[in-house]
């Protein structure tokens, strides 16, 4: 049953599906992408995560360090992280879901 | 912990999905400053853009995770003032109490409540997200909105004539002057140093820190949504907003800009100042090198102080 | 404590109203005083700061840049959940509006003395409710009372009513400026541990914020709750009917000072005629109604204590039977042609089974006195009166030069 308040409190978090708005979707190539991190930095949704495991170096070595994948479930697909990618290692593709 | 890490896996104190513009500059700076405030925060949000997209709720839920509420748009500081004073009074001297307003919020509505709470040395943070409007209630015009440009309340006319006839307040260095513990300007383009100065206010254990963070908006200005950061970068790099910061009147350049871009370049990227003539734009870069100039003059007289 | 024990504990001094209200507020032990200083309440602020500076008063003392940042931040320090006072008057309670009217909604138990001052234009600094009556619908409960010792008792009252669990709302304890304020008069000041006795310290959960229980306050309402907090609020009120009457008792039992309650009624027990007041005027009623009751005329006073919540039946039950009853406003009602109080009684004896002849009186606008010689002829109009009045009977004494 919902909470009753006497006066006006809100508990829980209030949420907006922003994925649906997507009509573009960031693409990440792994190829590309040196692991800089600035497409974290810069998305606006929190969208980019991170996670500690293996950095391809130029030189093909590999190194620990911080991993970066896109979570597509609030991304409001604005292109940000494409726009900031010094490496170019992101590109907008048009979604398909509607 | 680096930036990066902290950026990286800090909590994400905002409900991860909440309806700001795509691609909005304000929702990655409350997203940044908060995860770096951490949960043991008290925030207030007055109206504008970020209460209106949810951050403060909707009915009987919240839109963060810390307490989070809806001041009045005209008392931000007093309330947070006194919620300050409330935990004094408990002992509870450890909460960072914190504002995210806008300027309409700050510069205009808010102002009085501000400097009373400056003057007064109420230890709060206080973070104004400039956007030079009300932008919330479909861009209106503030006294933070540049000159010359398009607002809902200074139109243009067909001619290209109107838009607003006065220069934006030079806030910050307001603020500057009132001998406040930190002032810093910061830009969501530069995460690393409004990092920093988020950590630098927090430390602040006696009078209230300013931080003044120009966030360019897409829908009200007219900025394709993935231009969200390069055009505020580039307010920055015209020298159109200088980053610095102050500690009790000690001014000091946190970005030097060596060789600015031409105002003309910031201006380009919003829509608002399309209708500007030649004249218009030298009367702004005119604007900017005076102010950069003054700024240079009082970190000057701060070193020799 | 018994009664003996609280009386033999207190000291009896000589005060004006304001220094009386500034000893209600400091032996309540507020946590939080943002004040801000406005004619005539300026020196409630000065005493309070003395205090501080004395080291008798311990909290936490904000000297603000205007009456808006007062209530503001006394609505901040009250969603921590600690106990909240100040005060103000006149053109500082219209600037206080916006968050006045926020700390009600948000139920939030600030106690605020307010010293009646007539609202501008004309320019003026004089007494009158015009200022608190004109905001009766904000949510605040208020109380009006007579004389300094009763300024000082409401005051402590104050805060047991708003904080208690079925009320939970800001309360206003209104004085009249000048009359009240700058007049001195004997006062009992009951001794700390008496009203540490009476007054429990305050404790909130019903809206908080704290970083150990996060919730977010106010989020945007739709409609529907917003009716569901308005009908809640609206019993609230209701509920201080009877939480006022009970702590107005506790403190009569304890301290041996009976201020009637909700309201006040004198020589209603075979009154015929009534003349109803608030305030400081009540005083020249009084004397009045002892001097008719000499010549025969069989009228009665009755004081109304609680505006909000209104004492509805109160009113009715010793109001029902009379042939005649007056009411003498000091403040107007634009629109109306008559004074609030008024409006507010008439509203009230629509539930009586019989129409009672009434007259609206207007008198003592902007401090003018109301004499007793006015007052007479007010009583005098009601013992004729047989018609239910409708437009207001300005009650003055004739100016020079005029
Ligand atoms: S910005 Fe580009 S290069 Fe850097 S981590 Fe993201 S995808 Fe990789
Ligand atoms: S498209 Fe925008 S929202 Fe999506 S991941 Fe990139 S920056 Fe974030
Ligand atoms: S109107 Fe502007 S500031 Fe507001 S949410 Fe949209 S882009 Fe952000």
């Amino acid at each position: 049953m919902e909470k009753s308040y006497k006066a006006p409190m809100g508990e829980g978090i209030y949420e907006v599906n922003t994925g649906d708005w997507r009509i573009q979707f960031p693409e990440m190539d792994k190829t590309r992408c040196t692991e800089c991190g600035i497409c974290l930095m810069y998305c606006p949704v929190n969208s980019v995560k991170a996670g500690y495991g293996e950095v391809l170096l130029k030189n093909g070595n590999t190194r620990q360090g911080l991993v970066y994948t896109i979570d597509l479930s609030y991304c409001k697909g604005c292109g940000v992280c494409a726009q900031e990618c010094p490496q170019d290692a992101i590109t907008m593709k048009r979604e398909n879901k509607r | 912990m680096t930036v990066m890490e902290k950026l990286a896996f800090k909590e994400d104190m905002i409900s991860p999905g909440i309806s700001a513009c795509i691609g909005c500059n304000v929702e990655l700076t409350l997203r940044t400053v908060m995860k770096i405030l951490g949960p043991n925060t008290v925030f207030a949000v007055p109206p504008g853009c970020m209460g209106g997209v949810g951050v403060v709720g909707w009915n009987k839920q919240s839109g963060a995770k810390p307490p989070v509420f809806f001041p009045l748009l005209d008392n931000t500081a007093s309330m947070l003032a006194g919620i300050r004073l409330g935990y004094n009074a408990q002992g509870r001297t450890d909460i960072n109490v914190v504002a995210f307003a806008g300027d309409g919020a700050t510069v205009d509505a808010g102002f009085q409540a501000l400097s009373g709470a400056a003057e007064r040395g109420d230890r709060i943070l206080y973070i104004c997200y400039d956007n030079e409007g009300y932008m919330n209630t479909g861009y209106q015009r503030s006294s933070s909105t540049s000159k010359w440009a398009w607002t809902s309340t200074t139109p243009v006319n067909a001619s290209g004539g109107g838009g607003k006839r006065q220069h934006k307040k030079d806030f910050p260095v307001i603020m500057a002057m009132h001998d406040i513990p930190y002032m810093a300007t910061a830009s969501p383009a530069y995460i690393p140093d409004l990092v920093a100065k988020v950590e630098k206010a927090m430390s602040v254990t006696e009078g209230l820190a300013y931080i003044h963070i120009y966030n360019p908006c897409l829908t009200g200005w007219g900025i394709p949504s993935d231009q969200s950061i390069e055009a505020a970068r580039k307010a920055v790099q015209s020298r159109y907003f200088p980053l610095f910061e102050s500690s009790r009147r000690k001014i000091r350049i946190t970005r030097k800009v060596k060789e600015p871009i031409p105002v003309k370049a910031y201006i380009q990227a919003s829509k608002k100042f399309r209708h500007l003539d030649d004249e218009q734009i030298q009367e702004l870069q005119e604007l900017t090198d005076e102010r950069y100039r003054f700024l240079e003059a009082m970190e000057q007289v701060s070193q020799e102080g | 404590m018994s009664t003996h024990q609280a009386a033999a504990k207190s000291r009896v001094d000589v005060m004006n109203g304001n220094m009386a209200a500034a000893w209600g507020a400091r032996l309540s032990r507020p946590q939080v005083i943002a004040a801000y200083p406005i004619t005539p309440q300026t020196p409630v602020v000065e005493y309070l700061t003395q205090f501080f500076a004395d080291q008798e008063l311990d909290c936490q003392m904000s000297e603000v840049d205007s009456e808006h940042t007062a209530m503001s931040m006394l609505t901040g320090a009250s969603l921590t959940g600690v106990r909240c006072y100040t005060a103000t008057s006149s053109q500082g309670l219209a600037l206080m509006y916006e968050p006045y009217f926020r700390a009600s909604t948000l139920r939030l138990p600030i106690v605020m003395n307010i010293v009646n001052r007539e609202m501008i234009s004309p320019q003026t600094v004089w007494g009158g409710p015009q200022d608190s009556l004109t905001l009766r619908d904000a949510g605040w409960l208020q109380i009006y009372v007579e004389d300094n010792q009763e300024i000082l008792d409401t005051t402590i009252q104050a805060f047991k009513i708003a904080e208690h669990q079925d009320v939970l709302l800001p309360i206003n304890v209104c004085y009249d400026g000048f009359y009240l304020s700058h007049m001195s008069e004997r006062v009992e000041v009951p001794s700390q541990e008496s009203v540490d006795a009476f007054l429990p310290s305050y404790h909130s959960d019903h809206i908080l914020l704290d970083p150990d229980r996060p919730a977010a306050v106010d989020p945007l309402t739709s409609g529907y709750l917003l009716m569901e907090y308005r009908q809640k609020h609206m019993a609230a009120q209701q509920a201080a009917l009877d939480v006022i009457a009970q702590v107005h008792d506790e403190f009569a039992r304890l301290f041996g000072r009976d201020w009637g309650g909700l309201i006040e009624t004198y020589r209603m027990e075979d009154a015929r005629y009534a003349l109803v007041t608030m305030g400081s005027v009540t005083g020249a009623v009084r004397e009045v109604v002892d001097r008719k009751r000499e010549a025969g005329v069989p009228i009665g006073l009755i004081k109304v204590r609680a505006l909000r919540p209104f004492p509805l039946q109160q009113l009715r039950s010793a109001m029902s039977g009379l042939k005649g009853y007056g009411v003498i406003d000091r403040n107007v009602s634009f629109g109306w042609n008559t004074g609030i109080l008024f409006q507010e009684v008439r509203s009230a004896l629509c539930g009586l089974d019989e129409q009672i002849p009434c007259i609206p009186f207007i008198s003592g606008l902007g401090g003018e006195d109301i004499t007793l010689d006015l007052v007479g002829q007010a009583a005098d109009a009601v013992v004729r009166n047989t018609a239910m009045v409708e437009q207001a009977q300005w009650l003055q004494v004739a100016h020079e030069g005029r």
